[in-house]
């Protein structure tokens, strides 16, 4: 596929899944719209370009970890794009007697690879999931995405401290840095910067990129590993693409009513965005 | 002297040469306990250091790729520390995970309470799919590890510190039920763990036998077994090293007003408070009334009042 034409398709999906979150939102009255929306760009690139995860060779499929499961709409809605859970499942989330809850829950649908929800633990399960694989000299690897608000967990700086000396080159690690928590900046709320010195200084091979533009994403995926796990600071925008949701901490929680629906999918039934339009 | 940790991770050891799977992970102890195993399988075992959020998730991240994961350490370690790692990523995801852990009780007296642990039976019941194992002595111990190996879900062993005497005089089948350890009628002495030899002690010369019943699996129990076995009983007597709220006395206490069932019940363990006294492990029992003169005088007592 040329650059181009992958990069309008990815995106094209990308709007798709926007589209599915605010739907669902919408329908469930569930909150964490805007954490979910600063990731789609990332795990559609995941999905429909980085992992090898094909149905006729399912038990050797790269294994994705969304530890920052608050973001499990964005997940829910490439997991039925992708056709790996069925709409109708997709359609049961926070519903009563549905099969998908807010935060995930491994036995709930296929393609959950592991329950997460609590921050800091997702991330450590992965290292573990890769050391295996590494052990087991299984071709498999392992993707996991963070939140900031998520690497203030002493957890993930427990697992970072280990992780450098295992040499799991199959494990990359991939930062959701929309720079808003549940309650500020991080870069206000604690001393998070310099980021990228502090996952070099644990020994881990850093990347930082534009979390929305899919040429970096995608560069930042062929970077070496040089024996190393991997890491991306992805920058990224809580509520990305719905104009009114950007950078706004209050899509943390806020529920998408019938009439903020409507305004939302004016904004993602436009043109696509002009970045990437020309 | 037979070391119940030594026993357990021997037993381990020796089926780590067959089960491909078996992987032992330590958290910066097992000091002269874990040597055998790291010799012999060096690439299935990890020192994951002094971080023990990372090594239980991290252990999860194992079970999930098809490892048998080993976790080793003091309680506090296994259990304290990474509640929320035991509860969400090896209760909930229900994986093949067993944390031996070290220093049941008081047995770690006096290190003082940062090394206590007189509640993780209490915390531990509040996990659904844990298996809770407590063996009083090296024979346990070892069903105990047999039992883990077996178990495809997660189990938590908890064992005392060192140099555990024998409770069971004979051979045991399995810890998979109570255990009769002694005969009697009228009163029954239920127990688990360490303190498995203060009970002994206690009925050596006594006139009146109560039935003596070891309950080295607290979780889940089984009580249609136990009550079969208390045909003519009038009183239950529970000893544990543990907090006398939140323990067995506790699992039999819920039991009884579940079931609607009369037995009368005598709960002897610790005291729920934060421990203070500077005493051995045999000072700290008397202290708190579950040394083998404790109970000898509460199951004089049972037998008066029946």
């Amino acid at each position: 596929m040329k650059k181009q034409s992958l990069e309008k398709r990815l995106n094209q999906v990308a709007n798709e899944v926007r589209k599915l979150i605010i739907e669902v939102a919408c329908r469930s009255k569930s909150p964490h719209v805007g954490p979910s929306l600063s990731c789609v760009d990332l795990i559609v690139s995941l999905y429909f370009y980085e992992l090898n995860i094909d149905e006729k060779n399912w038990k050797n499929r790269d294994i994705f970890i969304l530890s920052k499961a608050h973001a499990a709409m964005a997940l829910y809605a490439v997991l039925a794009l992708k056709g790996i859970i069925s709409r109708k499942i997709f359609d049961s989330y926070f519903q009563n007697n549905g099969t998908l809850p807010a935060h995930l829950d491994r036995f709930a649908g296929r393609g959950i690879e592991v329950s997460c929800g609590s921050l800091g633990h997702g991330f450590n399960m992965a290292l573990g999931m890769a050391y295996g694989y590494k052990l087991k000299k299984d071709k498999r690897r392992v993707f996991v995405l963070i939140g900031d608000g998520e690497s203030q967990e002493g957890s993930v700086w427990e697992g970072a401290l280990f992780a450098a000396k295992l040499g799991i080159a199959n494990l990359t690690a991939i930062m959701d840095y929309n720079n808003l928590q549940g309650y500020g900046r991080p870069t206000e709320i604690c001393h998070f910067e310099p980021v990228v010195d502090k996952w070099k200084a644990f020994g881990w091979e850093p990347y930082r990129a534009n979390g929305h533009n899919f040429t970096q994403i995608i560069n930042a995926f062929k970077k070496p590993h040089y024996g190393k796990p991997k890491i991306i600071i992805a920058d990224t925008q809580k509520g990305k693409g719905v104009s009114f949701m950007e950078n706004n901490l209050k899509w943390h929680y806020y529920i998408v009513t019938d009439e903020i629906r409507e305004k939302a999918m004016q904004d993602l039934c436009g043109d696509i965005h002009e970045e990437y339009s020309n | 002297m037979i070391f119940m940790r030594n026993t357990v991770i021997n037993k381990i050891t020796a089926v780590a040469k067959e089960n491909k799977n078996i992987f032992v992970i330590a958290g910066d102890a097992g000091f002269g306990v874990l040597d055998e195993f790291q010799k012999n399988f060096p690439a299935r075992f990890l020192n994951l250091g002094v971080a023990e959020q990372n090594t239980i998730s991290f252990s999860a991240g194992l079970a999930l790729v098809g490892y048998k994961v080993f976790v080793y350490n003091i309680i506090p370690f296994v259990m304290f520390r990474c509640y929320e790692q035991v509860r969400n990523d090896i209760c909930y995801q229900r994986l093949p995970v067993t944390l031996v852990g070290i220093g049941s009780g008081v047995t770690y007296a006096p290190q003082g309470m940062t090394h206590y642990s007189v509640e993780d039976v209490a915390i531990a019941r509040t996990l659904p799919n844990l298996t809770i194992l407590s063996p009083c002595d090296p024979q346990e111990a070892e069903k105990c590890a047999e039992y883990a190996i077996k178990n495809n879900g997660p189990v938590y062993i908890r064992v005392a510190k060192s140099g555990e005497p024998t409770v069971h005089q004979s051979k045991i089948k399995s810890i998979a039920n109570p255990i009769i350890v002694k005969e009697g009628h009228g009163v029954a002495v239920l127990f688990y763990g360490s303190v498995g030899v203060e009970v002994i002690k206690a009925v050596q010369d006594l006139k009146k036998l109560p039935w003596v019943i070891s309950i080295p699996k607290l979780q889940p129990l089984n009580f249609d077994f136990l009550l079969k076995k208390l045909k003519g009983v009038h009183t239950l007597i529970t000893v544990e090293e543990h907090f006398v709220d939140g323990g067995l006395g506790s699992i039999i206490g819920d039991w009884l007003a579940r079931d609607r069932l009369s037995f009368k019940l005598k709960k002897l363990g610790i005291k729920n408070e934060f421990i203070h006294a500077i005493k051995n492990n045999a000072g700290m029992r008397k202290h708190y009334g579950i040394a083998a003169d404790n109970i000898k005088i509460a199951i004089r007592e049972a037998f008066r009042n029946g």
